[in-house]
């Protein structure tokens, strides 16, 4: 049952991460708040629904959902932020806040406002050991977010890259001063971050077998609250933070059968850290 | 050998003249000294050259040709290495990897190059030879934040090696450090000369200026006052009064 439960509080807390790192990493090398980023998760979400309804292949619909998401983060870098980056940082975020809301009037008015069926066959089958079970999108889940978050980490710790975006998340001019072309970098980082979210639109509508306009509206907020719970900008902290809400929600619903609304769990999480460490989990001061 | 030719350059900060029609040359293997009061838009002129301002008027150029409104990578690409007043070091990041940001920058030009690994032997190897040459060997795996001021000063010397720089601005480097901390300085700036790069000193001890560069440069509220070697900026009387006010005129 505890093995079940942890399993479940896992996959939850893996999909949090997903979408959640990208709105990190936009969030350590400019210093604003992504809140569209939840409007290219289902953007992802759409893509991969469409491709998977023209070719029936799961795998490729994920991969359209990837490219499509990032294809649309590097728009939304280069035509919406790029522009206002000198202005205050309310602008950016303003923005932001209007094109998520335009995103989900978008997708209403393209795919219409009732929840469609993302009803794939991924081929991987359910996975039972005694009592312990985990069905196919629990594995799906598992197995992408664990081979994405592994190649996030080897991307950013030993390629080339992946060592000048760490260095202008530190300090932007030293790093363009070093030979660092900046702007490439932040481009990546809207990109890498948008794969991630675009993946996490596809697993979630496989997941709940639904995909409608407003799925982002929670996870906008709820990544939110894990970026800050994790330590601003601070990538092993969003990963962490994801899981820990992940878990929390699967217990506090299932195991204690708390009357609490789940969504709130991960604000009472952010609320509980912040009073004790105020940077977060893995912040800096 | 002519390498760097700043020519009337000027820049305005909302009405204020930071530079005002500015020119001089650099040249390989010498040192440029530019001094003058606080405020006298050295930095300013430091910022320019790198890329990170663009100037109101004037024009640089570097081995001929100009940089004026390229991007500050582009120019580091170049060969311009420059080093901070207030050091920034990537502070997370331990000395090896900082150095190693700024070599790898120099060895990727494309896209899929840069996906490649980091921590290849030659780049590596590298890497450490000029953390030799900097004396920082023995600091290598130390996190760049928890360097005493003197080496972190050197780190900033050792990134804008790591560029295989033709010229090197080098601003305040021995600002803040004890006396034999700077001595050692110096000798490393030296050497940097003597194998044939061009350097742009900022600086305010004296001392310092007088023994290291060749020839000098005054500005004193964004103006060059004066220009030549030690000797003449130390007798020069408007040097003299720009650092120490007018005498007063007794009748």
């Amino acid at each position: 049952m505890i093995w079940q439960q942890l399993a479940n509080g896992i996959s939850v807390g893996s999909v949090y991460a997903l979408i959640s790192l990208g709105l990190t990493m936009v969030y350590g090398i400019l210093r604003i708040l992504h809140v569209a980023h939840a409007g290219i998760y289902t953007l992802g979400a759409y893509v991969g629904l469409l491709s998977f309804r023209l070719v029936d292949n799961f795998w490729l619909s994920l991969f359209a959902g990837m490219v499509g998401a990032a294809v649309a983060g590097y728009l939304v870098e280069r035509f919406l932020y790029t522009p206002i980056l000198h202005l205050s940082r309310i602008a950016p975020l303003i923005a932001s806040i209007g094109l998520f809301t335009a995103m989900e009037e978008a997708f209403r008015i393209v795919a219409g406002p009732h929840t469609l069926v993302y009803n794939a066959r991924v081929g991987l089958g359910d996975l039972a050991i005694g009592s312990f079970r985990l069905t196919e999108t629990q594995v799906l889940i598992l197995l992408v977010s664990f081979l994405i978050l592994l190649f996030l980490w080897l991307f950013l710790t030993r390629s080339r890259m992946g060592l000048a975006m760490r260095a202008c998340a530190l300090d932007l001019e030293t790093a363009s001063s070093f030979g660092v072309n900046v702007s490439a970098i932040i481009a990546m980082n809207f990109i890498i971050g948008s794969l991630m979210a675009g993946a996490a639109g596809v697993l979630i509508g496989v997941y709940d077998n639904q995909v409608w306009p407003t799925m982002g509206s929670i996870p906008a907020y709820k990544a939110l609250a894990i970026v800050v719970l994790g330590g601003l900008g601070s990538i092993p902290g969003t990963v962490l933070a994801s899981i820990i809400v992940g878990l929390s929600e699967t217990f506090f619903i299932g195991v204690l059968s708390i009357p609490f609304p789940r969504d709130a769990v991960a604000f009472i999480a952010m609320i509980l850290v912040l009073m004790f460490r105020p940077y977060g989990l893995l912040g800096k001061a | 050998m002519t390498l760097l030719q700043v020519i009337s350059l000027s820049k305005d900060f909302a009405g204020l003249h930071a530079l005002e029609s500015v020119s001089f040359s650099a040249e390989r293997g010498k040192i440029l000294g530019i001094i003058g009061p606080n405020g006298a838009g050295k930095t300013t002129l430091f910022n320019i050259i790198s890329g990170i301002y663009l100037p109101t008027a004037g024009e640089i150029l570097f081995q001929g040709k100009k940089i004026l409104r390229m991007k500050a990578h582009r120019i580091s690409h170049l060969g311009i290495g420059r080093t901070f007043q207030i050091v920034r070091p990537l502070n997370n990041l331990d000395v090896e990897t900082n150095v190693l940001v700024a070599y790898g920058h120099r060895i990727y030009p494309s896209l899929w190059k840069s996906v490649r690994a980091c921590r290849q032997r030659e780049a590596l190897q590298e890497v450490r030879g000029i953390m030799e040459r900097t004396g920082l060997k023995a600091y290598s795996g130390t996190l760049a934040g928890n360097l005493p001021l003197g080496f972190k000063k050197r780190l900033e010397i050792a990134r804008a090696l790591a560029l295989q720089p033709k010229l090197l601005l080098l601003d305040e480097p021995s600002g803040g450090l004890r006396y034999e901390e700077s001595f050692q300085l110096m000798e490393l700036i030296r050497m940097l000369r003597d194998q044939g790069i061009g350097i742009l000193l900022i600086e305010h001890n004296m001392q310092v200026v007088m023994d290291l560069c060749e020839r000098i440069v005054v500005l004193d509220h964004g103006i060059k006052i004066a220009e030549g070697v030690p000797e003449e900026i130390r007798s020069n009387p408007q040097v003299i009064e720009a650092y120490l006010g007018r005498e007063t005129q007794h009748a």
